[in-house]
């Protein structure tokens, strides 16, 4: 499966939201309780809310831009463009990016959880596979924007390392 | 009625679909033997091209539905060439003037 510029965009943008938000609630989970189950359940329970809350976000976002560039381009052309290739094509567009940002959301929302669902449960895994993910993103991000793959690499690894150290900083102070 | 064997079009277009895009949806339709887009103006919006369509029937109500249905306007048909055989414009004294 290719995807365009604008896809790429929201590959990125639900990866990380997806990979980051439900690290951080598999990190909170597990200093409470080391259950695997429960663990699941909440990082589950998140990633189903990410990815429909990033999907509905996206289609609504879309839906609105793309059907201001509709009647950006009727006025333009002085007629409606009900029931065009332009109409179906700006409607595709929508479920596309709406779908790409969701899924790619709820994927990424798997590889924190990947170890706990499979029964090893430990948050260093979880880090590590993550941490291994934003990599593979950040090589992703500097394909698609022509970029330096090594500074696109390392921006993603740092953002990803920040969050990490903000949530284990938290985790930290709720122990003392 | 005889058939029309060459149209020429004046037609308002948004960017997408592509120029390729429409041209070959044209040269698709039944009894065109050939198509020809020329692109005239980019708009910030639109594209103004012009369209010469060849066959030996050629049907303008679907041209213009099929270039409608990408999302263009026909605005004016420059020229018609009907009958049983291709009669080119002539040169005129007005027009050497």
């Amino acid at each position: 499966m290719s995807f365009n510029i604008e896809e790429g965009r929201y590959v990125i943008l639900g990866s990380i939201d997806g990979l980051l938000a439900t690290l951080g609630i598999i990190l909170g989970v597990s200093v409470v309780s080391a259950s695997n189950s429960i663990v699941v359940s909440a990082g589950f329970g998140g990633a189903i809310a990410l990815a429909l809350t990033n999907g509905l976000g996206s289609y609504l976002a879309e839906s609105t831009i793309e059907h201001g560039k509709l009647v950006k381009t009727e006025k333009s052309l002085l007629r409606k463009l009900n029931n065009t290739y332009v109409e179906s094509q700006s409607k595709k567009r929508i479920v596309k990016d709406a779908l790409t940002h969701g899924g790619a959301s709820f994927l990424a929302s798997l590889v924190p959880l990947a170890p706990w669902i499979l029964g090893v449960g430990s948050a260093f895994v979880s880090v590590f596979l993550s941490l291994i993910t934003l990599v593979a993103l950040g090589v992703y991000s500097g394909h698609i924007s022509k970029q330096n793959y090594i500074m696109s690499v390392a921006k993603m690894v740092g953002l990803g390392t920040l969050i990490i150290i903000t949530v284990e900083l938290l985790r930290i102070v709720h122990l003392v | 009625m005889s058939q029309i064997k060459r149209l020429v079009l004046d037609v308002l277009k948004p960017h997408e679909p592509t120029n390729v895009e429409v041209a070959s949806a044209i040269g698709d339709l039944q009894d065109v033997d050939g198509v020809n887009l020329s692109l005239y103006e980019v708009d910030q919006q639109t594209e103004n091209v012009k369209i010469t369509v060849e066959g030996p029937n050629v049907n303008y109500d679907l041209v213009q539905q099929t270039i409608e249905n990408l999302g263009g306007v026909v605005h004016s048909v420059d020229e018609i060439i009907a009958g049983k055989k291709l009669v080119e414009e002539e040169e005129t004294l007005h027009d050497r003037g």
